[in-house]
C-alpha cells in the first residue's frame, strides 16, 4: 500500500514535469530552421550592421545575421532596445517565426558582450 | 610562488589527517589535531597572502590585475578576494579548513574525519588547478578593478555567506558516510549532523536572500530572482538540505528512516559540487560543449562530483542489509507521513529546478542543444508550493505541539515568503519615454522625471524622479572616462509597496570628434581649438603611465586653456570630461600620438543638455514587497532559534 502510494505519486510527478518541460523547451536552431519551425526556438547570431534597428512604442526591430551563412533574419522584439545592445557580440533571440509578416517574434533577447576582463592590454 | 607552496603544504597536511584516521582510528589524537591545524594555517596564510597582494596592488599576479585596482576603496579590496572564480574557491577552502579544526575537537569519528579531510584535500587540489596566484603574462600598471555592479555592500558579503553554507554541508555528508563505513546501523551521527545541517541551511538561505536583495536593489531589471543557473545552483542544495534536515529529525525518532537520511546527505553535497561544476566550468557560457574541453577545472569538478555521488550511493547500497528496515510510517494520517510527503514535495521542486538548469547539458545527450523558458520553473513549481502550504497548515493544526518553536517560526516565514512572492508580482509595469517634468500615472502613483544630476568627480550621476511628491534617485556609476558603468534603479519604499524605476541607457547621438595637430587651429563649428603642448610620463621600462596635454579654446574674444590628463589603464585611456566656457562646452581627450604631434578630442553633450534629455524608463509597482524581506529574515531567525535549542 505504502509502496504503491509513493510509486503513483512519483509517476504522477514525472508525467506532470515532463508535460511542462515539453511545452517550455526551446531548442537552439539555425536561422533556416527557425524559418521552417512553428514552435518556440532560440536563434543565435550577430547584429546585421546593414539593417537599421528601429524602435517603435513597444516593439524593437533589428536584423540578426547567421554567422555561418550570412543570412539575415528580421527580429521583432516585444519591448524596448536592451541596454547593452550596441556593445553586443552575439545576440540570442528566443521566440517563434511568423511567416505572415516574415519576421521572428522574440519574447526574450540574450545579449552576449565581450568581457571587459579579457584580452585588452594597455597601449604601449 | 609562495601562495602555491602554502596550498601544497595544506594539501599534504590534509592528506596526513586522512591517512592517520585511516591507520590509527583514534580521531582525537594529537597528530590529527596538529595536522588539521597545520592544514588550516597554510590555507589561512595563502588567503592572507592574496589579500596582501590585493592591498599592495601587485599586478604581476593576474588575479589581482583582473579584479582590483589602485583606485578601489578598501572595503572592496577585501571583497575583491572572492570576485573571481579562483579566489572564491580559495574562500570556500578557507571556510572548509576552519570547520575542519572544529571537527577535530568535537569527538568526530575517525572515519568521518578522514572523509572530511579527504574532501579538503580535493578542494585544495582544485584551487591549485586554477590558482589565484598565477603570474600575469602581461605587464600592467593598473588593474581592471572590481566590476562596478559588484561594488555594493550586499554583494560584498553575499559570496562568503554562500560559501559558508557550501563548506558546512560537507559535514553531514562526511558524518553520514563515516558512520556507514564504521558502524552502519548507528544513529549517533544524527545529533551532530542536525546542528551542522541547520547551520548550513541558514547560511545558504541567508546567502540566497542577500543575493536576491542585491539583484533587486542594484541590477535594475526589476526582480530579485531570475532563475539564472548561478541562482539555481545554490537553490537546489538549499532545497535538498531542507529535506535532509527533515529526514535527520525523522531518523532520530524512527530508525527505519536512516537509509533516507544517508541518501539525502549524499545527494545534498553532490548537488553543491554539481552546481559549482555547472556554473564554474563555463559549460553554460555558450551552448556548445566545446568550452568544456578547454576548461580543466570543469572536467575535474565533474569527476569529483561523480565520485561523491557514485561513491556515497555505492556505500549505502553495500551496507543496505545492515541498515534498519521497517515501515516508515504507521498510517496516512500520521505526522510521519506528513513529514515524508513534505520532503517529497521539496524534492520534486528541486528536481524541476535541476532539470531546468541542466537542460543545456541534458538535451545534448539526446540530440540538439536546448534550454527551458523561465516560465517552466514558475509554472511547474507554483502548484507544488501551493500543496506544500496546505500540507504545512494541516500539519500545524494536527500536530502543532510536536513542532519546536524555531521550526514553527521558520515554517510561518516560509508560508509568508510564498505569499509575498505572489502578492508582490501583482503590480503594474510601464515602459515609456519620460520627458523632463512631464507627469505619468502608474498604478495610481504619480511619477515625474526631474532630470539628471552629475557628480563626475566621484564618477556618479543620478536620474532624479518624484513619486507622489517624494524624491528618489537612481544611481549610475561611471567609468573614469565618464561612460556609464552600472545603472541602478530608483526605489520608493512604502507600506503599500515599492515603486521601482529603472532608467534605460540614454540615446545620445554620435559625439563630434576633432583631430588636432600640434600648433594648428581647428574648429568644432563655434569654437576654435589649438593643441599647444603635451607630455607623456613613462616608467623605467619606457611604458607610458600617463599623458597630459595643454589645449587652448577660444570664441574669438576670450581664451581658456584646459589640461586634460589620461591615465593609462588596461581598458585603454581617455581623460575625464572637462568643462570650458562656463559649462557651455564639455570635452574629453581620447588619445595623444607617441610623437606628441596629434591629439584626439571628443566634443561631448553639455551637462545641461544631458540633464534635460528625455529618458526611457521601466516603472513597476511591487505591492507589499517588504513582506518578502521580512519573511526570509523570519526563516533565518527560526533556524537560528532551532540551532540554539
Amino acid at each position: 500500500m505504502r509502496k504503491i502510494f509513493f510509486i503513483a505519486l512519483l509517476v504522477g510527478f514525472v508525467a506532470y514535469a515532463g508535460l511542462n518541460l515539453a511545452e517550455s523547451v526551446t531548442p537552439y536552431v539555425s536561422i533556416a530552421e527557425a524559418r521552417s519551425s512553428s514552435s518556440n526556438v532560440q536563434v543565435k547570431g550577430l547584429l546585421d550592421k546593414n539593417f537599421e534597428p528601429q524602435q517603435t512604442c513597444d516593439e524593437f526591430t533589428f536584423g540578426l545575421q547567421d554567422e555561418a551563412t550570412g543570412e539575415t533574419l528580421r527580429v521583432k522584439f516585444d519591448g524596448v532596445k536592451p541596454d547593452q545592445f550596441d556593445e553586443a557580440y552575439h545576440i540570442v533571440a528566443v521566440g517563434k517565426y511568423d511567416a505572415a509578416d516574415e519576421s521572428f517574434h522574440a519574447k526574450k533577447l540574450l545579449i552576449k558582450c565581450p568581457s571587459k576582463y579579457e584580452g585588452q592590454n594597455p597601449k604601449s | 610562488m609562495t601562495g602555491n607552496l602554502f596550498l601544497v603544504g595544506s594539501l599534504v597536511a590534509a592528506i596526513a589527517v586522512t591517512s592517520i584516521c585511516y591507520v590509527q582510528k583514534i580521531p582525537s589524537a594529537r597528530p590529527v589535531k596538529i595536522c588539521a591545524g597545520l592544514s588550516a594555517i597554510f590555507v589561512a596564510a595563502a588567503s592572507l597572502l592574496l589579500w596582501y597582494l590585493i592591498f599592495e596592488n601587485d599586478f604581476t599576479v593576474e588575479y589581482v590585475a583582473a579584479y582590483s585596482s589602485t583606485q578601489l576603496p578598501t572595503i572592496y579590496k577585501v571583497s575583491a578576494f572572492w570576485a573571481g572564480q579562483q579566489g572564491s574557491f580559495l574562500l570556500w577552502l578557507l571556510v572548509h579548513a576552519a570547520v575542519g579544526i572544529t571537527l577535530t575537537f568535537r569527538r568526530t569519528s575517525a572515519a568521518s574525519l578522514g572523509i572530511y579531510f579527504l574532501l579538503q584535500a580535493i578542494l585544495t587540489a582544485l584551487v591549485l588547478t586554477k590558482s589565484p596566484f598565477a603570474e600575469n603574462p602581461a605587464q600592467v600598471f593598473e588593474g581592471v578593478g572590481l566590476n562596478p555592479l559588484l561594488q555594493d555592500f550586499w554583494m560584498a558579503i553575499h559570496p562568503p555567506i554562500i560559501f559558508v553554507g557550501y563548506a558546512l554541508l560537507a559535514v553531514p555528508f562526511a558524518l553520514s558516510l563515516g558512520s556507514l563505513l564504521a558502524e552502519a546501523a548507528s544513529r549517533s551521527w544524527l545529533e551532530e549532523a542536525r546542528i551542522w545541517t541547520l547551520t548550513a541551511w541558514s547560511f545558504l538561505g541567508a546567502g540566497i536572500f542577500v543575493g536576491g536583495y542585491w539583484a533587486y536593489k542594484v541590477l535594475g531589471w526589476g526582480g530579485y530572482w531570475g532563475w539564472d543557473p548561478v541562482e539555481n545552483s545554490s537553490l537546489v542544495p538549499w532545497l535538498l538540505s531542507a529535506v535532509l534536515l527533515h529526514l535527520i529529525n525523522f531518523a532520530r525518532k524512527k530508525s527505519s528512516a536512516l537509509t533516507q537520511a544517508h541518501v539525502a546527505a549524499t545527494f545534498t553535497y553532490a548537488l553543491v559540487v554539481y552546481g559549482t561544476f555547472l556554473t564554474r566550468s563555463g559549460i553554460l557560457g555558450d551552448f556548445s560543449v566545446h568550452s568544456f574541453a578547454g576548461s580543466s577545472i570543469g572536467a575535474a569538478l565533474a569527476l569529483v562530483d561523480a565520485i561523491i555521488l557514485i561513491g556515497g550511493l555505492s556505500v549505502i547500497l553495500w551496507k543496505a542489509k545492515e541498515l534498519p528496515q521497517g515501515n516508515l510510517y504507521e498510517s496516512h494520517g500520521s505526522a510521519a507521513f506528513a513529514v515524508l510527503l513534505g520532503s517529497l514535495l521539496i524534492i520534486f521542486v528541486a528536481a524541476i529546478v535541476w532539470v531546468g538548469m541542466s537542460m543545456p547539458l541534458l538535451s545534448q545527450l539526446f540530440g540538439e542543444a536546448a534550454s527551458v523558458d523561465t516560465d517552466f520553473y514558475v509554472k511547474s513549481t507554483a502548484p507544488l508550493a501551493a500543496v506544500l502550504i496546505v500540507l504545512i497548515i494541516y500539519t500545524f493544526a494536527k500536530f502543532g505541539r510536536m513542532i519546536s518553536l524555531g521550526g514553527k517560526i521558520a515554517h510561518v516565514g516560509f508560508i509568508a515568503m510564498i505569499v509575498a512572492i505572489v502578492v508582490s508580482a501583482q503590480g503594474e509595469t510601464l515602459t515609456q519615454e519620460f520627458k523632463p517634468r512631464a507627469k505619468i500615472q502608474v498604478d495610481g502613483r504619480e511619477v515625474i522625471y526631474e532630470g539628471q544630476t552629475f557628480n563626475e568627480d566621484e564618477q556618479q550621476k543620478f536620474y532624479v524622479y518624484t513619486v507622489d511628491g517624494e524624491v528618489v534617485r537612481a544611481l549610475t556609476k561611471l567609468h573614469a572616462n565618464g561612460e556609464d558603468a552600472a545603472r541602478e534603479p530608483a526605489i520608493l519604499k512604502n507600506f503599500s509597496g515599492d515603486v521601482y524605476i529603472a532608467p534605460h541607457a540614454p540615446q545620445i547621438d554620435e559625439f563630434q570628434e576633432l583631430m588636432l595637430t600640434r600648433g594648428m587651429f581647428a574648429m568644432d563649428g563655434e569654437l576654435g581649438y589649438v593643441f599647444e603642448d603635451a607630455q607623456i610620463d613613462r616608467d623605467e621600462n619606457g611604458n607610458p603611465i600617463q599623458a597630459t596635454a595643454a589645449i587652448t579654446i577660444t570664441d574669438g574674444e576670450k581664451v581658456e586653456t584646459i589640461h586634460p590628463l589620461i591615465t593609462v589603464t588596461p581598458d585603454g585611456g581617455s581623460s575625464k570630461a572637462i568643462e570650458a566656457f562656463n559649462g557651455t562646452r564639455r570635452v574629453r581627450l581620447t588619445g595623444i600620438s607617441g610623437d606628441l604631434q596629434k591629439a584626439r578630442l571628443e566634443i561631448l553633450p553639455t551637462l545641461e543638455k544631458l540633464s534635460n534629455m528625455p529618458i526611457t524608463a521601466t516603472v513597476t509597482t511591487k505591492p507589499f514587497i517588504w513582506l518578502l524581506w521580512l519573511s526570509v529574515t523570519t526563516i533565518c531567525l527560526g533556524t537560528f532559534i532551532s540551532i540554539r535549542s
